[in-house]
């Protein structure tokens, strides 16, 4: 998603390696050619225009904070026929659903940045990425991996069962 | 239909060689002249000008028309109101919570115009959050309460010493006593 707001302290990117140039021939570059084309019809003008409503826009601008939800009762805290706590607990599965889907979202990204500023050597200097994510996705898919469109708290729970089972089966 | 249109081409054929007709008399037939169309208008350069025969468009410009209309009525106000507002107003920008500062909670959206519709026409989701919560335990306690009852009427008809399943039976001075003074009767 574009134009994300996180803190940028907390993901730096890191600092660039690219080697100095070492031309060969006297041909010009058509890559320099390229970018300088890009640059100047597109980034150019863009970054003018963003300025331009930052300048008319200084001064008012509001906050916004990110929500923090207080912890209650799971469902296995709760007593069986307790009907709002079993809701209160769904709700706190739903929020902490979503936010594990938006981890895998964040450490896709990095991989994708990785891979980006790598480019050839990505497979050698991208690997701790890839293994986070590896490691990430494969608890994903053990906690939320097949309960569907119709998840609940309860149905996570029962596949947590499943998977003791079989784990003390084995 | 091939036959139909043979016969419908004839009869214009018959209609236009009528002999009734003003005109086509038998002298003049073979020896009259055909205008020819380009020599017909004097001198506006393109020809004559021509009734070109095609179904009307009216019902379709129409319908364009009135769609253009109809959607550039709200479209162009709304469009306008959203420039403005990314414009001048700008998004919100993100922060951290300050001490001892509860936010509103319209104060969790990034777009002013989110913002505004949490804030002013939307109920706060604390209060939605909690109206879910009534329902449920009303809910509940109405379960509750319906199995309740079915074990008190178990216990009332199995026991027999609860106000329900009574039988009201008749006042026992009016039972006949007589019969039973003397036994061997």
């Amino acid at each position: 998603m574009a134009g994300r707001d996180f803190d940028k302290d907390v993901y730096p990117e890191p600092p660039r390696r690219t080697p100095a140039d070492n031309k060969q021939t006297g041909l010009p570059n058509p890559a320099l050619i390229a970018s300088k084309l890009f640059y100047y019809s597109v980034d150019l003008p863009v970054t003018k225009f963003r300025e331009c409503i930052d300048s008319i826009q200084s001064g008012k601008k509001s906050v916004y904070y990110h929500q923090r939800f207080r912890r209650v009762p799971d469902l296995t805290e709760c007593e069986e026929g307790n009907y709002v706590c079993y809701y209160e607990a769904e709700m706190q599965w739903r929020r902490d659903y979503k936010v594990d889907q938006e981890i895998v979202r964040v450490l896709q990204e990095r991989i994708r940045a990785c891979q980006q500023r790598e480019g050839a050597s990505a497979p050698q200097n991208c690997s701790k990425e890839v293994q986070d994510y590896d490691n990430a996705t494969k608890a994903y898919m053990s906690r939320y991996g097949d309960l569907g469109a119709y998840a609940s708290g309860r149905k996570c729970l029962m596949k947590q069962k499943e998977r003791m089972i079989n784990a003390q089966k084995a | 239909m091939v036959g139909m249109s043979v016969v419908r081409s004839a009869a214009a054929f018959a209609a236009r060689l009528n002999p009734l007709k003003y005109g086509n008399n038998v002298s003049r037939l073979l020896t009259r002249t055909i205008p020819k169309t380009e020599q017909v208008a004097v001198r506006w350069g393109h020809g004559k000008e021509l009734f070109v025969v095609k179904p009307s468009s009216y019902y379709d410009n129409r319908f364009l028309r009135l769609l253009k209309y109809y959607l550039l009525l709200t479209g162009i106000p709304v469009a306008a109101i959203i420039t403005y507002v990314n414009v001048f107003i700008g998004e919100a920008e993100l922060a951290e919570i300050p001490e001892g500062y509860e936010p509103e909670y319209w104060e969790y959206y990034k777009h002013p115009i989110t913002r505004f519709i949490s804030r002013n026409i939307y109920d706060t989701p604390v209060k939605d959050y909690e109206k879910m919560m009534a329902a449920v335990q009303i809910e509940q306690e109405k379960a509750e309460h319906r199995l309740a009852n079915l074990e008190v009427r178990r216990q009332m008809r199995q026991r027999g010493d609860g106000p329900w399943y009574q039988k009201q039976a008749v006042d026992k001075s009016f039972i006949d006593h007589s019969p039973k003074a003397s036994p061997d009767n």
